[in-house]
This record gives C-alpha cells, structure tokens and sequence, in this order.
C-alpha cells in the first residue's frame, strides 16, 4: 500500500437521520413512515425481499429521488435542496455503473477531476484507492476487459477515493460468485473500519447483512419492521417476518391460554404444546430455531425438564457441519440441526423419533 | 473459408444474396458512368490523367476545400440543433418530449425547389427576417449568401441525421451512468461532455458522420441557391451539361465517393478498440432523470428557439402555399386556399406513389440494413467489412450518376411476364434505386443501435437453446427495434423528397412521385403556390406515416416490456 | 427479346427504311391511341395543349413527360435502343442540335401554311429538317417593382444600362451552359458587337450580377421573391409572372434575338402519326392562339395570330426591332457553341464573386474620378478596365476546330480514328483560361483600388 498518500474519511465520521419519510411513484407508495437513524462510523445495512424499497431508500439518501414528506439529515444537515453532486455521499451501483469509454484509472480519477483536485495529487490518489482494493495492475484496461469482481472492485475504489461522508452500497455482491462474495464482504467490513466511514449497505441477503454490519434495518412492504444488531434480530424478532427472514425458524401457529398458574401454548391441531413461562395471551405463534431441538430415535430415555414431540423423519440433509432433519409432528414440518461427528451414522427417512425443546428458548410472537 | 461455410451455410447465404444485390443495383451501374474518369479519350485506355486534370486545376481544388468546409460546419452546426433537442427529450421527463422528436424529423422533408424559395423568403437578402433587420436595426445579415447559405440550410435540412440517431443511442444509455458521475459531484454540462456524450457517441458519430457525407455530396442545395464551387454541383454541371461530356464531371464524382469512404472510415476509426455497450440490464435502468423548474425553463427556451430555426424553411412553406403573392415583403400579401385546390385534382396518384414507393425503399433498406450491421459486427465472414463499405458508397453517388447508369444497364432488361416493359422505366426500378440511395442512412442507424445491444444478450439466448435466427428475431431486433425505425424513418421521409434521380427515371407522369410533380410546378411562375402546397401535402403525409410508425414501435416495445411507462 | 418480336421489329425497321426512302409523309401513318411528349415546358404550357389535342382528336391520349432539358435529352439517349417517346418538345435549339447530331430525330417536313421562313433573323425550322418552330420568345430584362422602389433603382432600358454601378449586385442571369436560350442570348451580342467587344460587355454587366443562377427558371424566381431586382430572362417568364400578380415587368431591349420555340419526331417514334398530328396542331390557327393564353405567352410563329392578340401584345413581325438588329449567323454560332459556354462558366459563372469585387471597385474609382482630372488615376481605372476585358483566346481560334474539338468530344464512344488528335483536354484547357482570368481580375481590381487611393 501506498504509505504517501493516506485514504481516510473527513475528519470525524457522520450520521445520517432519516425522518418520517414517505416517498410515491404515482400512486405506488414505495417507502412508508421510514425513521432510521445511521450513527456515524456505524455499517448499517438494510435488509429486505427485493423490491421493498431499499434501493429507493438509498437513493433518497444519495439524492436521485426526493421524498414527498419526511427529511434526510446527513451530520445532521438537510440535504433535501441539494442536488446528488453536492451531497458527498459516495454510492456503488447495483450494476457498477463503471464508464465503458473510459479506462479503470480514468473511471477512478473521475471524481477527483470533477472535484478540481491538483493533477499532481490525482495520480497518487488514484493509485492508492487502486492498491487498497489490489488493481494496481489493471489501470490502463476498460472495464469490458475485467471480470465481475474486479469491476466492482473499481466501482468501489471510483467510489472511495473522493472521501465521501457517507459510504452506500447497493447490493454489491449479487454478481459475483459465492466464494468471492464471501471473501469480499470480509473486504468491504475491513475496509470499512479501516476508514472509518459510516456505510449503507442494502442486501437482500441476510448471512452477508449478519457478517457485515453493526445494526441491520429489516424492511418489508417499505415499512421497517424491525432495527438491530444482527444477533439481536435473530434472537428477538420483532415479528414472524423478521423471525423468518433471519435464519431458519420452525414457526407453529395456535393459541396461548392460562393453564394453573402458568401459560400455555397450544396449535390449532393440538399436535404441539408448550408450557410458556412468559407470553401474550389469545392467537399467537411460537417460534424456534432448528439448533434449539434436540432430536432420539423413539423409546431411548427422555432429558430432563425439556418439552417432548412425537414424530418421525420426513427428509435428510447433510450440511457438513450439521445434519439437519425434518420431521413432521402431526401436520406440522420442524427442521431439526443435530452435530455432526464423522462415524455418526444419521437416522434414516422413516424413523421413529422424539425431539425435545427448551421452553426457554422458545418465542413467542403475535400471528 | 471453407469451415466458416460448413459452419454457418445461412449466414454465408444471407451475404452473398446482399452482395449481389448490391452488385446488380448498385456497383454495375455506377461503373457503367463512372469508368469514364479513367479513361483515355485518346486511346480509350486506362489513365490516371484525369485526376492530374483534377488536381491542377484552381477551381476544383477551391471547389475541394469548400465543400470540406461546408461539410465541418454543418455538422458543427446541425450538431448544435440537435444535441439538446436529443438530450432534454431522451434523458428527461420532457413534456412534449415525443412531439419534439417527431417534429424534429420534418426538416428531412423539405421538398426541393419550395424548400429553397422558402428558405429564401424568410432568410434571404430581401427575405422576411432581413426585411424586419434593416426596418428596425437598419442591418442585414447575410445568412443566405455563398457558401454560408449552404450551412445554414443543410444543417437545417440534415440535422435529424444526428437528432434521431443521437436520440437512439442517449435512450440506451443506462441511467446508473449518469448517476454515478453525479454522485461523485459531477453535473450539467460537464456531466453531459464527460459522460452522456461519449456514451452516446456510436449514435453521434453515426448521424455526424451522415451530416459530413450528405452535406459534402449534396447537390441539390448549392445548386438551388446557385452556389457552383463546391465539388458536387461541380460533377453535376459537368455530367449534365448538354452536349459536353467533359470526364471531369466523373473524375469528381469519383472523387466524391473516395471522400465519402474515407469519412466513414475515420467514423470507423473513431469508435473502434472503445466499448459503448451500455444496455446491459435489457429494458431496465433506463427510466429518465427529472429536472428542476428553472432548468425546465430555460430547457424550453432553448427548445423553442432551435424548433423555430430549424422549422423555418416549413412556415415559409407554408405562407408560400397559403400565401397570394409573395415578393420582397415580410409576409405575403393575402391568403388563399386555392393554391391547394389547384393541387387537389391530381394529387393522389403522387401522393400514393410517394408513400408507396418511400414505404417500399424504407422497408428494403431496414431488411438490408440489419443484415448487413449484423454481419458485419457479429460474424466473422471473409469479406464483411467490404460489405458495409459498398454499401455505405451510395451515400456517396449523385443520384444522377445512378439515374443513367440504371437506365444504361437495364434498358434492354424486359421484366418477365409483362410485356415489353424495360426495368429501367419500370416503376419498381425507382423503388429498388431509391432503396440504394437511402440503404446507408438505415444501415448506420442500424449499425449504431447493434453495437449498443451488448453481446452477452445473444449469448444468454444462444445459451438458452435459440439458434442464431430465433436470437436475431427474438433478442436482437427488438432490442435494436429504436434504432431499425430511426431508420426505416430517414430513409422514409428522405426518399419521399428525392428528386435528381427520380426525374431521370420516371417515364410516366402515372410513376412520378410527388418530388416529380412539384418539379413540374414549380418551373413556372404560377405554379410557386401549388408546389408549395403539394409540399406541404408532402410533409404532411410523410410526417404521418412517420408517426404512425413511431407509435407502433413505441407499442410494441412497451408490450414488450422494452420501455416503461412514465 | 422474344424472337417473334424480334421479327416485327425487323419488319416496322424495314418498312421505316423504305418509307425513308420513298420521302413518304410520315402523316400517311394511321392515327395511334397514344403519344409520348418528352417536354421541358411548365404544365401551364403543356396542360392546354394537351386538353385542346386531345378534344380534337378523341381516342389519342397525350402522356407528357416533364423532363429538365438536359435529362430529356439524356432520357431520349438513354433509351434510345428501345425508344418510346414520340416528341421532344422544347426551347433550346441546342438540345436538338444534339439530339440531330446523335441521329436520335426524324425528319418532319410541317404541312401547315402561312408561317415565313424567318423569325426575327432567326429560321423558324431547322434548315436540315429535323426539327420544327412553333412559337418564337425574345430575351429582355424582368425586375421587380417593389425592389426597384425600395432600392430607388431606376427602370432598365437596353442591355448596357445594366452595367452601370446603380445596378451593382441586384441582377441575376442563367448560365448560358445550362440554358440553351441564355446561350441565344449571349452568342447574339458576341455576334452583334464584336468578339472582344461582346464579352467585354458581358463581363460589365456580369460586375453587378448577384447571382448566375442553374436553372433558367431561377431567374424570374429569383426577380419575383425580390432576392434580386433585375434579372436577364425569356419574355414568357416575364409576362406570365406578372400575368400570376407578382409585381414585376418585362422590356424588350432594342438588341434582342427572337428565339424559336421547337418540337421534333423522335426517330423510330412508336406512335408517328399522333406525333405528326400534335405537330401540325400546334402550327394550326387553333393550336397558335393558345400561345396567347397569358400563362404561356409565347410569341406565335404564324403572324395571322397576331390579331387575335391582346393590346401591347409584341408583333416580330411588325416591330422589326425585335429581334432584327442581328443577323444571326447559326453556322458560327453552331461551331463554337460548347466553347462560348465554357467560356462564359469560367469566366463569368465561377468567377463571379471576383469579377463583381474587381467591377465594384473600378465602379467606385471611376465616380471618383467623374470631373476630376488625375491622369495617372485614369490611366490606371482604364488598365483596370482592359484588365477584365481580355479575352483568352481570340475569335478565330474560338472557331478553329481544334479549339471546339476540346469540348465535343464524346468521352463515352471510343473515337473512331486514332489519327484523329484531341489535342487538350477540357480541364487542361479551362484550368488555362481560369489562371489567366482571375489573374487579370485580381490585378485589375488592385489597380482601381490604387487609383481610388489617388483620387482620395
Ligand atoms: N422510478 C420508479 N417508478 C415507479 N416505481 C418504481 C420506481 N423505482 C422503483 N419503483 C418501485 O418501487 C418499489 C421499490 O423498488 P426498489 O427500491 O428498487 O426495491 P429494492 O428493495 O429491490 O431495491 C418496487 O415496487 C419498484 O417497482
Ligand atoms: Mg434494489
């Protein structure tokens, strides 16, 4: 890396506030009641189906679309009179975006250019972006001449060397392939903190939103369900949807009720329940982590103090790590995790079995 | 040669076909003129002679550069009519964008002879606008004077060549471009110089390069506002002459077509090693920017003032064609409607040869025109490259050089089945020379709009089990569909006003298209305001049929999800 | 073509020949259904003769074929193999020289009477037989009313009063190389005054031309947009643009040739006896009134016509000063004819823009010299003078056959003899006569400036 010339954000980093926002195409309302607040130096993704609205969100924020209510505060600025050339937020593009007339050096020295910066700095500049995502090599090629990764590479070092405020990122990864995309992501967070620069990354995906960021904005319908730490999410989903979009959830739906002096939770065909120690009363789903249930073949001795449902294999699939079983309990499908240790020998489809739950470790959640 | 056969017989079959079309209708009758420049009045041999004539001659030589300077400068200055025109209606929500477009087309149509007066009334010495000058600023301003004269109506005359292909390829440009260079601070008209250009600039350099090929091989202008320097109304004065067959006058035209190659090929070298695919999403990622209030101000501004220019040859027209008389006064003296009575009687035999023959020539030469962009970008043929150039050389001919070379080549051809009737004055023989004359402006739009479709498009269709044919017909025509009626449209409206070669071909009044009949009015003094008004009949049949074009284009991509609805 | 075709071709050829042979009146043909008039005339002029005809000989329909002069000659060569046209119809004696030289006419001797032999001192028919006159037209100065008010010009008498320096840049002409009545125009003054003394002439009135226009018809175009105020014309273009209501008139100058309008028989004319009737219709008393009609105006060649006439209609052969002053000597005129065009392009028609600087500014010396006395000053404006009149080559050379042989040269047929030696070529010797011409017009303009210089 080049020592001379150091890539660093402004300063001290911003946050970036978003205020009851609601933004239409027409009569399509895209973005309802958005309130989000991005702390400075934070790597904040927004997670959600295609087609919620994360890009459109983005995009509020880069200034490409304006909002019909609600405000977009960058360090606490205003930014709803300025146009997108003004706000200093740097935004890597879905599809690149990079120049098909222009050389990869050129694409990167673009911003400097247009933000008069000396020639005599560009070129150091340039070449210092180049090296820290390792295309030092690959200057003077077009971007027709380089692979995916390697074009977002540039789209990125285009992006990063104007310094911006605010780093975003619109689903950077979807092109490229699995290994890359993992090897990348660890790039991107790395990167990140060593700029120290606040970044929006929109993902449909939720393994890279978990490994990447500090907080994740869960969206859905352009309503955000749900904002945290990844773990928090996964842990505590707010709702069913979150539950369901951040890992793998059994999820049973039925009603709880008052049973003695505890709670219970009962599934409409009644092949499920569970004693709740704390829960709201009326219809309600519980939900519960494949990891969570521990899976016997039938007649070996029970665990102590843990929940027991009759069943039997319905399916195999060996993960490496894990073997994960479904088994169907009464009309009901519940993925199973069980370790996997080599000599192991799993059960086969058709087995009898028992699984048992924690009820601490059970959710429960409105339908 | 042998294996690229055996590996693609339809491919081969497909160019060999075009190639002896091309040979029959268009490289046989031209050398049938043109050997005239090499040879040796003496001997009858080969000489080179002639073009030692050329060069040593003062007034060719004058005629030389001046038509290179009027070629450069009209591209300068179409190019200033058409790139905002192209820019506001193709990369913003621009109200009236679609009407602007199609507008923009008419100027094409300007039919010869009224075109000329028309001009003259409003811009010529004593015309409207110096009229006004001198009454209330007591200047004049020579606008129709000399070679400037020339400028100003071609550019107004050929700026749609850059409008309608710049257009073309500024609507393929994937919106996250722009974007992007915004994002990192750029805006305006650096934004437009940097980026928006040189991405459009297959599509510029297409229309530009057709500019310089028309402007530099017209002789219908100079000619009709008198202006005889240049190099070709010089080969026409020479070839026409009566009584004189001085070879200069094919020595130029030699000359001419050699320039126009080389043009093309600079076009060529321009663009080449630099890649411009910017579709890459198919259809998506192109919806268009939205400007502020004042940047719309001031957008229409602009707008209205290039529309008011660049229609001025059509209002004159149109006060020719309403007008009583008009002579060295602002506006003419009275209206009437009798001038288009006058027309009336006879007009649809002109009218309905008109369209059907411009139709007939528009539909062959956007046929031909994607196979040969298509084979020339996409296979690997031995020979492709020759293929476009020959094509691109009738650009270049007079029309009157392939006026007598069809008769000189195909007077004796009877056409089978109808008795006795030559081919050479058969009505299909106008069709087949105008489709000739026009291939090169639908093979360039052509060109340009296939070198945007990126390749991985056909690839994926190929990969998805579509044999070349179905990946032509499904994948790539729609995704050039913009630019196959840009066009079918230019050679369209073009042919419809031709008129050079017409007039040697037609031997029927019954054949003759409308160019004919306003030529017959128009050598009289009487006749001024019934040719103005079947020119105005001209404009408005063509610019119809243009339209109705482009709505059905416009249709069927949106069915097809190539455009969306904003 | 099939082979029984063939034969009846043969036969129509053979039977051709012997009533070639036989001077059998080519009227003694049935009349046809149809006939193919090749025509460089206005539908103004052909509309009611085509009606007239037609109403008179009912079953005979005219097709007419408006064609630019020179691409009907080119038309009727073109498909001479297989020609289908029966008339060409035009003015410029010229184009039927040509057509005649190329033995693409039949001979056609008209039938009607009453018509002299001359014309002004032009022959009505051509002497050879080929081609016929039906109407003649006199060359004379157009302008526009409006533009000679608005510019205070003052009205054009004769052909000199449009060299003065009043009329600097306000008149417009034809090249005589595009037009074969302008070509009339220009050889009668040559012949009228003298070699040098005509183009000498020419050059001075072409000092003040805006324009030399391509097309014959681009003059009264030119005069009745107000482009440019006076223009050198054929007097139909005059009267029927004023008959329309442009605000323009026409004179007659003193020095006029009468120019005959022609028509002629195409050889091996698919339909020669409608093409013979259509002759002798126009020559009829009925056919020559026509010409009268204010839209044609064209001057009849049977003077009985003349009654008929409305007032101030101009009578040939009456008024013999039009078109009398001049005996015209067609042999001369016919041997240098591409000469005098060329002649008149390189000098006047490309070079216009210099010529008028060089005429402006001895223009400008010569009102400043006007009741001075600089000798030096006058010597230089008369240098000046004789500067533009020089001529490159001399009358007899322009008669010379070696000269002319320069230009008729039929660059698409081999000649038939090597011994026969072009001696130059057409470029080599036009790009002479240019280098010496605008030599002399750039010194000629130096020395009128100079003498200005003196004179202020
Ligand atoms: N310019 C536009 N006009 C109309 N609708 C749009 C526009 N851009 C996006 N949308 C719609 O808004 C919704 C959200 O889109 P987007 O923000 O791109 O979703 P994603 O979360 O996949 O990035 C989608 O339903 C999309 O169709
Ligand atoms: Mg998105």
């Amino acid at each position: 890396m080049n020592q001379n010339v150091n890539l660093a954000g402004h300063g001290s980093p911003v946050g970036v506030d978003i205020k009851g926002v609601n933004l239409s195409f027409g009569s399509t309302h895209v973005l309802k009641g958005i309130d989000l607040q991005i702390k400075p130096g934070e790597f904040f993704a927004f997670l959600g189906p295609s087609g919620c609205g994360k890009t459109t969100l983005l995009r509020l924020i880069a200034g490409f679309e304006s909002c019909q209510s609600g405000e977009v505060l960058i360090g606490d600025r205003d930014v709803a009179h300025l146009p997108p050339w003004r706000r200093d937020v740097g935004m890597v593009f879905q599809s690149y975006a990079l120049w098909p007339h222009m050389t990869v050096r050129r694409n990167v020295a673009f911003g400097l250019e247009e933000r008069k910066f000396p020639r005599a700095e560009i070129g150091p500049r340039v070449e210092a972006a180049l090296d820290l995502v390792g295309l030092l090599e690959l200057a003077e090629r077009r971007p027709s001449q380089l692979s995916g990764g390697q074009q977002q590479r540039v789209a990125l070092a285009r992006t990063i060397v104007v310094e911006p405020q605010v780093l975003l990122l619109d689903e950077p990864l979807s092109n490229l392939d699995a290994k890359l995309r993992i090897q990348m992501r660890r790039e991107l967070r790395l990167l990140q903190r060593k700029l120290s620069l606040t970044t929006i990354f929109v993902t449909h995906d939720q393994e890279e939103a978990n490994t990447t960021s500090d907080r994740i904005a869960v969206i859905e319908q352009g309503i955000i369900q749900q904002v945290g730490s990844p773990m928090e999410l996964y842990d505590q989903p707010a709702n069913l949807f979150v539950a369901n979009f951040l890992g793998v959830a059994n999820v049973v739906a039925g009603t709880v009720s008052q049973e003695g002096d505890g709670l219970s939770f009962r599934s409409d065909d009644g092949a499920v329940t569970v004693a709740l120690s704390a829960a709201g009363q009326g219809p309600r789903s519980i939900v519960f982590r494949p990891q969570n249930l521990t899976i016997q073949p039938a007649g070996q001795p029970a665990p102590e103090g843990l929940t027991e449902l009759a069943g039997k294999v319905s399916h195999m699939e060996f993960l490496g790590s894990v073997v994960r079983y479904q088994v169907t309990v009464g009309p009901h499908f519940l993925l199973v995790d069980s370790a996997h240790q080599k000599g192991v020998v799993p059960m086969e489809e058709g087995t009898d079995v028992n699984l048992f739950i924690n009820n601490e470790l059970v959710i429960d959640l409105p339908n | 040669m042998i294996s690229e056969i055996r590996k693609h017989p339809g491919q081969m079959a497909v160019m060999v076909l075009i190639t002896l079309f091309l040979l029959a209708f268009l490289v046989v009758p031209v050398v049938q003129v043109v050997f005239v420049a090499f040879m040796d009045a003496t001997t009858g041999g080969f000489t080179l002679l002639n073009f030692k004539d050329f060069f040593s001659t003062a007034l060719f030589r004058e005629s030389f550069w001046n038509s290179i300077y009027v070629g450069g400068m009209s591209v300068l200055l179409a190019s200033a009519f058409a790139m905002p025109l192209a820019y506001f209606t193709s990369r913003f929500e621009f109200r009236g964008g679609v009407i602007i477009q199609g507008l923009g087309i008419i100027p094409l149509i300007m039919p010869p002879f009224v075109g000329a007066v028309a001009m003259m009334m409003i811009f010529g010495r004593n015309g409207s606008i110096n009229l006004l000058l001198e009454e209330f600023l007591g200047i004049n301003i020579p606008f129709m004077e000399g070679l400037n004269g020339v400028i100003l109506v071609e550019s107004v005359h050929y700026f749609p060549f850059i409008l309608i292909n710049l257009s073309a390829a500024l609507q393929n440009i994937d919106r996250a471009m722009e974007e992007s260079a915004q994002n990192l601070g750029c805006s305006g008209m650096r934004l437009y110089r940097r980026i928006v250009l040189p991405l459009a600039m297959p599509g510029y350099v297409a229309g530009a390069s057709l500019v310089f090929l028309k402007v530099f091989d017209d002789l219908g202008t100079p000619l009709l506002l008198n202006v005889n320097n240049m190099l070709a109304p010089q080969a026409y004065l020479r070839i026409a002459s009566i009584g004189i067959n001085d070879p200069m006058g094919y020595v130029i035209s030699v000359i001419l077509v050699v320039i126009a190659m080389a043009s093309m090929w600079l076009a060529f070298l321009a663009l080449k090693g630099k890649d411009y695919a910017t579709v890459q999403k198919g259809g998506g990622g192109l919806a268009k920017r939205r400007m502020r209030p004042i940047e719309m101000f001031f957008a229409w501004i602009i707008v209205l003032i290039i529309m008011t220019l660049v229609l001025a040859p059509h209002i004159g027209l149109s006060m020719l064609s309403l007008g009583t008389i008009w002579s060295y006064s602002v506006l003419p003296d009275a209206f009437t409607l009798d001038h288009f009575r006058a027309i009336f009687s006879e007009t649809p035999e002109y009218m309905t040869n008109t369209v059907l023959y411009s139709a007939l020539a528009g539909g062959i030469d956007v046929i031909l025109g994607t196979a040969i962009a298509y084979i020339v970008l996409r296979t690997k043929l031995v020979g492709r490259q020759w293929l476009d150039y020959i094509a691109m050389s009738a650009v270049a001919i007079p029309g009157l050089v392939i006026g007598i070379g069809y008769l000189r080549t195909f007077f004796d051809v009877e056409v089978p089945g109808m008795d006795g009737q030559s081919f050479a004055t058969w009505w299909v023989a106008i069709v087949i020379a105008l489709a000739i004359r026009r291939l090169p402006y639908a093979l360039r739009a052509c060109s340009a709009a296939l070198t945007q479709v990126s390749v991985s498009l056909e690839e994926s269709a190929e990969n998805l089990g579509a044999n070349k044919l179905k990946t032509v017909y499904r994948i790539v025509i729609p995704l050039m569909a913009g630019g196959i009626l840009a066009g079918f449209v230019t050679s369209f409206a073009t042919a419809a006003v031709e008129l050079g070669m017409t007039l040697m071909l037609v031997s029927k009044n019954a054949d003759g298209p409308l160019a004919y009949g306003i030529y017959v009015y128009m050598q009289s003094a009487a006749g001024r305001g019934p040719g103005a008004a079947l020119g105005i009949f001209a404009v408005l049949v063509v610019g119809l049929c243009t339209f109705i074009s482009h709505v059905y284009v416009d249709r069927r991509q949106r069915a097809l999800g190539m455009k969306r609805d904003d | 073509m099939k082979k029984s075709a063939l034969g009846y071709g043969v036969a129509i050829f053979g039977a051709a020949l012997v009533a070639g042979v036989l001077a059998a009146p080519v009227g003694a043909f049935a009349m046809e259904d149809k006939l193919v008039v090749v025509t460089s005339y206005p539908k103004d002029l052909t509309g009611p003769f085509k009606k007239a005809f037609e109403a008179k000989h009912p079953g005979t329909m005219v097709e007419v074929l408006q064609k630019k002069t020179s691409a009907g000659v080119k038309y009727i060569q073109e498909t001479a193999s297989g020609n289908t046209s029966d008339l060409m119809w035009a003015s410029a004696p010229d184009a039927f020289e040509v057509l005649k030289n190329d033995g693409l006419l039949a001979k056609y001797t008209p039938k009607a009477t009453g018509i002299p032999k001359n014309i002004g001192s032009y022959p009505v028919n051509d002497p050879a037989g080929y081609y016929v006159g039906f109407a003649g037209s006199g060359y004379g100065i157009m302008w526009n009313e409006r533009y000679v008010k608005a510019k205070k010009l003052p009205v054009p008498a004769e052909w000199s009063d449009l060299a003065k320096p009043v009329y600097h840049d306000h008149v417009g002409m034809s090249a005589p190389s595009r037009s074969g009545t302008t070509h009339l125009t220009v050889e009668t003054v040559l012949q009228g005054e003298g070699w040098e003394k005509g183009w000498a002439t020419w050059k001075n009135i072409a000092g003040n031309f805006k324009m030399v226009t391509e097309r014959s018809f681009g003059v009264p175009e030119g005069v009745n947009s107000g482009d440019f105020g006076l223009g050198i014309v054929i007097d139909f273009f005059g009267f029927s643009s004023k008959a329309t209501g442009f605000p323009v008139d026409f004179v007659y100058p003193t020095v006029t040739t009468l120019v005959p309008a022609n028509i002629a028989i195409v050889k091996s004319a698919p339909h020669p006896g409608a093409a013979a009737a259509f002759i002798e219709f126009l020559l009829s008393v009925e056919g020559q009134e026509l010409l009268l009609d204010p839209a044609i105006r064209r001057l009849p060649v049977n003077p009985a016509t003349y009654a008929k006439a409305p007032a101030g209609f101009p009578n040939p052969f009456k008024d013999k000063s039009i078109g009398a002053a001049v005996k015209f000597d067609v042999a001369k005129s016919g041997a240098r004819y591409n000469l005098v065009n060329s002649l008149f392009d390189v000098m006047i028609t490309y070079r216009r823009e210099d010529l008028a600087a060089a005429a402006k500014a001895i223009q400008e010396a010569e009102t400043a010299l006007s009741g001075k006395s600089n000798a030096e000053a006058a010597g230089l404006v008369k240098e000046a003078r004789a500067l533009i009149a020089a001529m490159p080559i001399t009358e007899a050379e322009a008669v010379d056959a070696k000269y002319p042989g320069v230009f008729t040269s039929d660059v698409f047929k081999k000649r038939k003899k090597a011994s026969v030696k072009v001696p130059k070529r057409q470029a080599e010797v036009e790009e002479k006569w240019d280098s010496f011409c605008l030599k002399n017009y750039k010194d000629a303009q130096a020395k009128a400036e100079k003498a200005l210089a003196l004179l202020k």
